[in-house]
């Protein structure tokens, strides 16, 4: 197993010298100047030629390519031109406000959404079960900008329950968790259904196979059978979709953190990119790409445990 | 145990433990207000969050708002915007050619208690320190015409100009020519605009990105102190949510409501809508290096095929715009309403008329270049259709405002639609639309050059007597609406949605909020 793992984390070293290429061309070909659009349509071609100069961008392409490539590897992702600060900063300012809500979002599925989904394994074809379901592709379908504002519509504004929008005071724990339930739940509409309909095909999967026929058969208590014996077989394809779901979380978050003004890592990238703020656009990019790789070895790892039978290295045990 | 009852308790009792645990986990600091008894706190939404609060290096009106709450100019704009009142600066002169300026300093104002300046007294080297720096490191160049400001007394500036320039005045009133202290400035280094600090109605407590500013009244502030202890402004990109805020009693004044949020607050039992037509005109241009539109006619023929009523109707569905005719808004001290007969009226017959006299009469290729909103791209889909009427094959390119200003630039739009808001003074409309040494930037790519309105332009600008430089204005407006230049078809209406317990705040044409003047301190009941 140990080798895997260190064959996996090798991996990632040249899978992000092309993350980090791919983005740096990406970005210089986006139409637009980043010195034009930081100084607004009053600015002057001497103001911007002035700019240029000061953010670097005057350099040859290939300068500023190796430039960056070498602040990379001694730890600096450069300055964003916005905001005028590290970039390094301004991710790690971001990321604790991100992982807030996608993590509890995350949670909340994860556990509503497994729960759902081994109910309607073991009450199939119930009424229970065609109403979950309905409404895990409804989950799945529905838009998260207009779900987000009709939740604000109905509990903040009409009901005057949940604040609209902010993060709320951090000494008062009543107050933030307020504020956190609406951006909380709409990220984690579409995991939440997600997992329901994948935990709901593969316990089912699991409780029609022989192993635990032959379990019930022996008498073992319904509880031990399904809690200890059929989820745990039913597990490797919902920790598959977990690491999935925490990319699409963060991809989420974007949205969420538009509608409820959190200001998070998706507010930042959305930015970002608006103003052709090229080392921010890069820095974030390549922190979500590290950020992914370590989901899916963790993931990968998390596959060898409970599954040993697992081999990545080609070939059966 | 049933499985339902297992399902229902591992619901509650996993998701509360979740959350709570999530949350005191990455409870991270978010800004807190204490309020003491009696003590007042105003909210006010902004729709782009700030993001460099150093004068000199701001680039965006929702950045002055939170540099103009802690740092004074020397003069301002009152309310109306027609005249100038005083602030740091009590008196000033000009000579009679136009390029020494000489400001008395306000005695007694007092700096906030930053970490270097400690509260000390504002002096005449403060100012003439600030103006200098504006001059040589503005991001925007926002003093060009500056030559040099020097101290020429205890309390007293001399400002000498490059060359009579009468835009000056209207440009200290600029936020970026704020009043700031050398020893904040170097002490903070680059980060001087985290740790703003002025002479301001408010002094800045926090500043956190892409979320709020809170702001403490200053009570040292030399108009008195503002009756608003503290001054939350936060950040909302979402004009829906800044309107749910406002109606939810979050928010006092949500600046920048546009579409529905406009009918949001208006349906509303808790909030109201102000409104004011914005310093802004909404226009289309045509590029004159065009082989078929550098002839007039075929401009007046392209301005006649429209009907811009119908357009309006399409475009500004909450009544967001009313009708302009001319390139400057109506809150500018220079529109002359009797230049608005020179908008060519919807005329197809007439249009298709002068195309023919044009020898165009079978049309030619264009595109329409518009930056990436729904407003512009159905203004680009209307002039297709009415342009077809000419035998005119439009294209649309719709593009982000990067791309969209970097083609205009380079004088490859042959017509393009966007809006320009500036100072009242026309010379920041007239100057940079028409000007020939602007045909290289986003104001002039239409690439209009006429020598007579070249000089006309420099003359009115050497010029300080308001009237005789609005006579000026007058005629260059004349011309460039005889030549068809563009069409300048809204002026915008500023939508704020606001809590009726704020008291005694006024909406400025210009969108600059101001919370306490010589005339007015706003206040919540």
């Amino acid at each position: 197993m140990l080798k895997t793992i260190l064959r996996r984390v090798l991996q990632i070293i040249p899978t992000l010298l092309i993350v980090v290429t791919f983005t740096f061309i990406l970005t210089r070909m986006i139409p637009g100047n980043p010195a034009a659009t930081i100084l607004g349509p009053q600015a002057s071609a001497e103001d911007i030629a002035k700019m240029e100069i000061k953010l670097g961008l005057d350099k040859p392409i290939w300068e500023q390519y190796f430039d960056y490539i070498f602040a990379v590897l001694q730890g600096d992702f450069g300055t964003s031109y916005m905001y005028n600060q590290p970039v390094t900063d301004l991710i790690a300012s971001r990321i604790p406000n991100t992982l807030q809500i996608t993590l509890v979002g995350l949670l909340i599925a994860l556990v509503i959404g497994v729960c759902i989904g081994i109910y309607s394994a073991l009450h199939q074809y119930s009424a229970g079960d065609y109403i979950f379901m309905v409404l895990a592709l409804v989950g799945v379908s529905m838009p998260i900008f207009w779900m987000g504002l009709m939740l604000v519509k109905f509990f903040s504004v009409d009901m005057g329950l949940l604040p609209v929008s902010g993060r709320g005071d951090a000494n008062d724990i009543i107050d933030v968790m307020r504020h956190m339930v609406l951006p909380c739940f709409c990220l984690s509409t579409i995991p939440m259904a997600t997992f329901a309909r994948i935990t709901r095909s593969s316990m089912l999967e699991s409780i029609h196979s022989d192993s635990i026929k032959a379990l019930r058969a022996r008498g073992i208590k319904e509880r031990s059978v399904v809690w200890k014996h059929a989820l745990k077989n039913a597990l490797p394809p919902i920790v598959t979709v977990l690491g999935l779901q925490i990319a699409g979380c963060f991809t989420g978050a974007i949205l969420t953190e538009s509608i409820f003004a959190w200001p998070g890592m998706g507010t930042m990238i959305v930015n970002a990119i608006t103003n052709r703020d090229y080392m921010l656009i890069q820095g974030v990019v390549l922190f979500f790409a590290i950020v992914f790789m370590i989901v899916n070895l963790i993931v990968d790892i998390v596959y060898l445990i409970i599954n040993p039978r697992v081999n990545y290295e080609g070939g059966g045990k | 145990m049933s499985m339902t009852n297992v399902s229902r308790r591992s619901f509650i009792g996993l998701a509360a433990a979740g959350m709570a645990a999530a949350s005191l986990g990455f409870g991270v600091e978010a800004p807190q207000i204490a309020l003491a008894d009696g003590e007042q706190k105003l909210v006010v939404s902004l729709s782009s969050s700030p993001s460099k609060l150093d004068p000199i290096h701001y680039s965006g009106t929702y950045e002055s708002q939170i540099i103009g709450q802690v740092t004074d100019r020397l003069i301002e704009y009152n309310d109306a915007l027609d005249t100038f009142e005083p602030s740091l600066a009590t008196e000033w002169t000009v000579s009679d050619d136009g390029v020494t300026y000489v400001f008395k300093i306000r005695q007694g104002v007092k700096f906030q208690n930053g970490q270097y300046v400690k509260g000390r007294e504002l002096t005449a080297e403060d100012v003439a320190f600030s103006l200098n720096r504006s001059h040589q490191y503005s991001d925007n160049n926002r003093l060009a015409m500056l030559n040099v400001a020097e101290v020429t007394g205890d309390y007293e500036v001399t400002c000498t100009l490059e060359g009579p320039n009468a835009s000056f005045l209207t440009a200290i009133t600029d936020a970026g020519n704020s009043i700031v202290a050398k020893e904040e400035v170097d002490g903070w280094g680059d980060s001087f605009g985290i740790h703003l600090t002025g002479t301001g109605a408010f002094t800045l407590e926090e500043f956190n990105l892409d979320e709020n500013a809170i702001l403490k009244a200053n009570p040292d502030y030399f108009l008195g102190k503002p009756n608003i202890d503290t001054l939350e402004i936060v950040f909302i990109s979402d004009p829906t949510q800044a309107a749910n805020k406002v109606v939810a009693g979050e928010v006092d004044i949500a600046t920048d409501l546009m579409g529905e949020a406009i009918e949001t607050v208006r349906n509303s039992s808790t909030a109201e809508i102000w409104e004011t037509q914005a310093l802004q005109i909404n226009y289309i241009r045509f590029n004159m290096r065009h082989e078929a539109m550098q002839d007039v006619r075929v401009r007046k023929a392209m301005i006649e095929a429209v009907d811009f009523d119908a357009v309006r109707s399409a475009l500004y569905q909450y009544n967001d715009a009313v009708a302009a005719y001319l390139p400057l808004p109506y809150g500018s001290w220079g529109y002359d309403a009797q230049y608005e007969e020179l908008f060519p009226g919807y005329d197809p017959a007439d249009a298709m008329e002068l195309m023919k006299e044009a020898g165009w009469e079978k049309g030619f290729d264009i595109t329409i270049y518009v930056s990436n909103t729904e407003e512009r791209r159905t203004l680009a889909t209307l002039l297709m259709s009415y342009w077809s009427v000419l035998n005119i094959n439009a294209t649309v390119n719709s593009s982000e405002w990067g791309t969209f200003s970097d083609t205009v630039c380079s004088g490859n739009a042959p017509v393009y639609a966007m809006s320009w808001s500036w100072y009242p003074d026309p010379y920041f409309f007239l100057n940079k639309l028409f000007s020939s040494d602007e045909t290289s930037a986003i104001g002039n790519g239409a690439g209009y050059v006429k020598p007579e309105v070249d000089d006309l332009l420099t003359k009115a600008f050497e010029t300080t007597d308001q009237e005789v430089r609005k006579a000026y204005y007058g005629e260059v407006i004349k011309i460039v609406m005889e030549d068809c230049a563009g069409i300048y078809y809204a002026n915008p209406t500023k939508f704020y949605g606001v809590n009726p317990r704020v008291k005694d705040f006024y909406q400025r044409t210009d969108g600059t909020l101001r919370f306490i003047t010589p005339e007015r301190n706003t206040y919540v009941e």
